[in-house]
């Protein structure tokens, strides 16, 4: 990076708000992911809309890649930038600007963490839905680029489902705004496009999301199996009979295990196979009434135990255990591989199996804590790199759960994104039509694809790609 | 903690920044720098060697920390956070010693003859009242708004500044013990007076010993007893920490069936001395200390007479998080008749005290209280006190509240416990 690009960034954000020094930057190697690591050229923390504006129109002109991080809570690698690239970190970015309880609106900064919206917006009787399991610390524009999703996401919709407005910087410095405070699109659904775009379109500086109003009633149950199996059949026949719950979650043995001995310990039977965590809300007789149903396909189903959490407290602890289980992984090995693939409900009890195979076979400790509600699997793969061996097989494991939901009918991804870690996998769902199609609508924005460049859109499977290098 | 994380104590990390929203530097900052998760990838470097003691940015970013242990709690693999900075402090301080300051202000702790006379200086300089007068928001005035906040806030009328003389430091009492005659079945209590604690908060020991002894203990007293170690420790200058645990290790050997301390900071070093010593004796030192709240809580405490009084709490760090200690103190202001006791959001966040730290780094600590001092400013209603038991909590939250013009007093919570028992006549 240079010297005089440097100084002018400092000159925009105050030179307090850059860091360039080898071991600041190294706090900005990695995201969530710790498998894929890389030194951002320099950061910058912008504070105001007008500082990301000025520093992304001055990385246009002198024709410098940029990739925007919110908290770098995201699994994907999608927060990290290379050498060659400024990371904008818009964690000062945190105010939440307006609350309009009567519209059911409220407008916030990127930086914004998800939490701190809903614990806002609850005085008013209102919630931001999504809640993904690092809503404690992730911010509202990284959840806009990922389009993350979560536990409610089962019956509320993910992130693209909750945002209405969105003022944007482009990739070439300037401002718009997309969708409409009302929440109807004029002309093509631009908010739709750009929510999980994965920082290829631009950066987020103002998003305006919709609230729900808190349920009158909520019921969370904990059921426990004594086979996975058993309980992926109990997630089918809850859906099969025409209910949608709030949340429907399965953790296995080996996650159970990790949450129990940490300070979140929920009180999950720690000899179970499974444990679902099913949560019904919405009007107390219609919750009543889901709820005995629930129960009983759950008991035909085999749970060895049907509990309701008895008190908003003891519902809290049965929901911070699930939150917390992938940061409890620790526990297991000091290094971690969270993947993130989705298949077909109906196929859940086939791949637990066919997941359970692959652990055999290379030999690895796999634990699963996922939301089967939706058939989004995130199957966690413990290891410790000081082992020689166990990078490949780590590797070669994740290629094979990939592949065997990809050919299940399922996808890639349900909820971290593509960025770089699933990047390779891109070509096992799209052809390279589809690919070359993504690439021209990235260049819409990004013609010189500077923002998070390297992410998502792998050029070598791209059909121009392969024309130009005369693969075929 | 898992037994990877016995002999390498940030291994189980992650890096899942779940502890990000609980450091109160990388709230202050946004940096990540200045987070835990940050901080570790830091220590990792500094312990492979890939970063050294010389690089600034690691130096600046590691020395940021407030050590508040607040992402401990958080952290859903147990990483220990504080193990690993205690590692890393030392390490530093073996390799580039202290900045001067640092190294005045731990050497003048090392030693009785200099920190009595100095506190004694400050003491009389704050009968003057100058100190309360000149306080205000700029450094120097902040400086003499912690001062002032070391002076007894707790009076039974509203207005603050009668605190001075309002009691006599020690008075005969009337209590459990006092009618009893039987000594021996009661369990004793050696106090642990510390040098802050014992210079700048005497009415504290005062009213710590006048409430033990009202709840049945008794209180004796240790000669020999020194500074316990802790500012020395967390700046990573484990031999004065070792040579002064040994002083109070040997001061206190069989006194009592407890140690009771007053000071959040002093009672997390004390109970780690096993720890830091490795002795039998400094491990059944430490298996007998106890903050002054756990002793009360554990034997009720007895109720005393009415405080009509808005109070808030706020959490100590070093009680909270490094004691874990959470419920002993509220249930001691729970005992107090009329006492509306409300825990404001983010009581549990570090006040950038934080020992020497609001010293060294004023900046920082300042960003880190203003946070703190708005969510008091905005509570309703406004509290009249705000308790927490720890001396520089105290001094720092109390200068922030003189800095930003509002009247709302500090105090110890045995204070308001021991003003309780004044009012309902338990005392003589």
């Amino acid at each position: 990076m240079k010297p005089e690009l440097i100084e002018a960034l400092g000159r925009i954000v105050g030179p307090r708000w850059l860091r360039h020094r080898r071991a600041e930057l190294a706090t900005y190697t990695m995201d969530g992911l710790p498998t894929r690591e890389s030194y951002p050229g320099v950061v910058v923390m912008p504070k105001t809309a007008g500082e990301v504006c000025e520093v992304v129109r001055l990385l246009h002109l002198v024709d410098v890649p940029f990739v925007a991080r919110g908290a770098g809570t995201g699994l994907s690698g999608g927060a990290v930038a290379d050498p060659d690239a400024v990371l904008i970190a818009l964690g000062r970015m945190n105010r939440i600007l307006q609350v309009d309880p009567c519209r059911r609106r409220a407008r916030v900064e990127p930086g914004v963490v998800n939490a701190r919206l809903s614990e806002a917006t609850a005085p008013h009787g209102l919630q931001y839905v999504p809640d993904p399991s690092s809503q404690a610390a992730c911010t509202v524009g990284g959840n806009v680029a990922e389009n993350a999703g979560g536990p409610h996401c089962l019956k509320y919709g993910v992130t693209t489902n909750h945002i209405v407005e969105l003022e944007v910087v482009l990739p070439d410095g300037s401002t718009t705004r997309l969708g409409s405070r009302q929440g109807e699109p004029w002309g093509p659904d631009l908010v739709g496009l750009f929510v999980g775009s994965e920082g290829m379109f631009g950066i987020a500086t103002e998003i305006t999301v919709r609230l729900e109003p808190l349920p009158e009633s909520v019921r969370t149950m904990l059921a426990d199996f004594s086979t996975v199996r058993a309980a992926s059949q109990a997630v089918s026949a809850i859906i099969a009979a025409g209910i949608v719950p709030a949340a429907l979650e399965m953790m296995d043995r080996a996650c159970v295990a990790a949450v129990e001995a940490s300070i979140y310990a929920a009180g999950y039977p720690t000899d179970a196979a499974a444990v679902l965590l099913v949560e019904l809300d919405g009007q107390t007789d219609a919750v009543e009434a889901e709820a005995k149903t629930v129960v009983s396909l759950l008991q035909e189903r085999g749970a060895r135990t049907v509990r309701s959490a008895s008190t908003p407290a003891d519902r809290a602890r049965l929901w911070q255990g699930r939150k917390k289980a992938f940061g409890a992984m620790g526990r297991i090995a000091p290094d971690l591989a969270v993947q993130d693939a989705v298949v077909p409900r109906s196929a859940l009890p086939d791949i637990m199996d066919r997941i359970e195979e692959i652990r055999l076979s290379y030999g690895l400790t796999i634990s699963n804590v996922f939301h089967a509600g939706d058939g989004n699997l995130h199957p966690n793969i413990s290891f410790d790199r000081r082992d020689p061996n166990v990078a490949g097989r780590v590797h070669d494991a994740c290629r094979d759960i990939m592949a065997a939901c990809v050919a299940a009918g399922g996808s890639i991804t349900g909820e971290h994104g593509v960025g770089s870690d699933k990047i390779d996998y891109m070509p096992s769902i799209f052809d390279a039509e589809t690919l070359g199609a993504m690439r021209a609508v990235r260049r819409v924005f990004d013609p010189a694809e500077r923002a998070n460049p390297g992410k998502v859109i792998p050029l070598h499977a791209c059909r121009e790609w392969r024309a130009a290098r005369g693969v075929r | 903690m898992t037994s990877t994380a016995a002999a390498d104590p940030l291994a189980p990390c992650v890096h899942c920044g779940f502890c990000l929203p609980a450091c109160p530097t990388y709230l202050a900052t946004g940096d990540e720098a200045d987070s835990p998760r940050g901080r570790i990838v830091l220590m990792r470097a500094l312990e492979r060697g890939e970063l050294g003691s010389g690089d600034a940015g690691l130096v600046q970013h590691l020395d940021a920390c407030l050590g508040c242990r607040g992402c401990e709690p958080v952290c859903p693999s147990g990483v220990g956070y504080g193990r690993g900075l205690e590692m890393a402090r030392e390490r530093l301080f073996q390799e580039r010693g202290l900045p001067p300051l640092a190294r005045a202000v731990l050497g003048v702790f090392r030693h009785q003859w200099l920190w009595r006379p100095l506190f004694a200086l400050a003491r009389v300089f704050r009968a003057t009242g100058i100190p309360g007068l000149l306080a205000g928001g700029a450094r120097a005035g902040f400086g003499l708004g912690m001062l002032a906040a070391t002076r007894s806030d707790v009076t039974l009328t509203p207005s603050r500044g009668r605190g001075k003389g309002a009691y006599p430091e020690a008075r005969p009492l009337r209590s459990a013990l006092g009618n009893n005659g039987d000594n021996t079945t009661h369990p004793t209590v050696a106090l642990f007076r510390g040098c802050v604690m014992d210079t700048l908060f005497g009415h504290v020991h005062h009213a710590t010993r006048r409430t033990l002894e009202a709840n049945g203990y008794r209180v004796l007293e240790v000669s020999g007893q020194v500074c316990c170690g802790a500012l020395h420790q967390h700046a990573g200058d484990r031999e004065a920490a070792r040579a002064l645990a040994a002083e109070n290790v040997a001061a206190f050997a069989a006194s009592a069936d407890y140690i009771a301390v007053n000071s959040a900071g002093c009672g997390a070093l004390l109970k780690d001395y096993g720890h830091l010593l490795g002795t039998a004796g400094s491990q059944a030192m430490a298996a007998k200390v106890r903050d002054i709240s756990e002793l009360l809580a554990d034997v009720g405490p007895r109720a005393g007479g009415r405080l009509e009084l808005d109070v808030a709490y706020d959490a100590p760090c070093h009680l909270q998080h490094a004691q874990r200690v959470h419920q002993a103190p509220l249930a001691l202001l729970r005992a107090i008749p009329g006492l509306r006791l409300d825990i404001l959001p983010g009581s549990d966040r570090c006040c950038g005290s934080a020992g020497i730290y609001s010293l060294l780094r004023p900046d920082m600590a300042r960003a880190v209280l203003d946070d703190k001092i708005a969510g008091i400013a905005a509570a309703a209603p406004r509290p009249r006190l705000v308790t927490s038991g720890n001396p520089g909590c105290l001094m720092q939250i109390g200068a922030g509240l003189r800095a930003a013009g509002l009247d709302i007093g500090v105090a110890h919570p045995v204070e308001l416990l021991d003003q309780s028992y004044r009012a309902g006549g338990l005392y003589q």
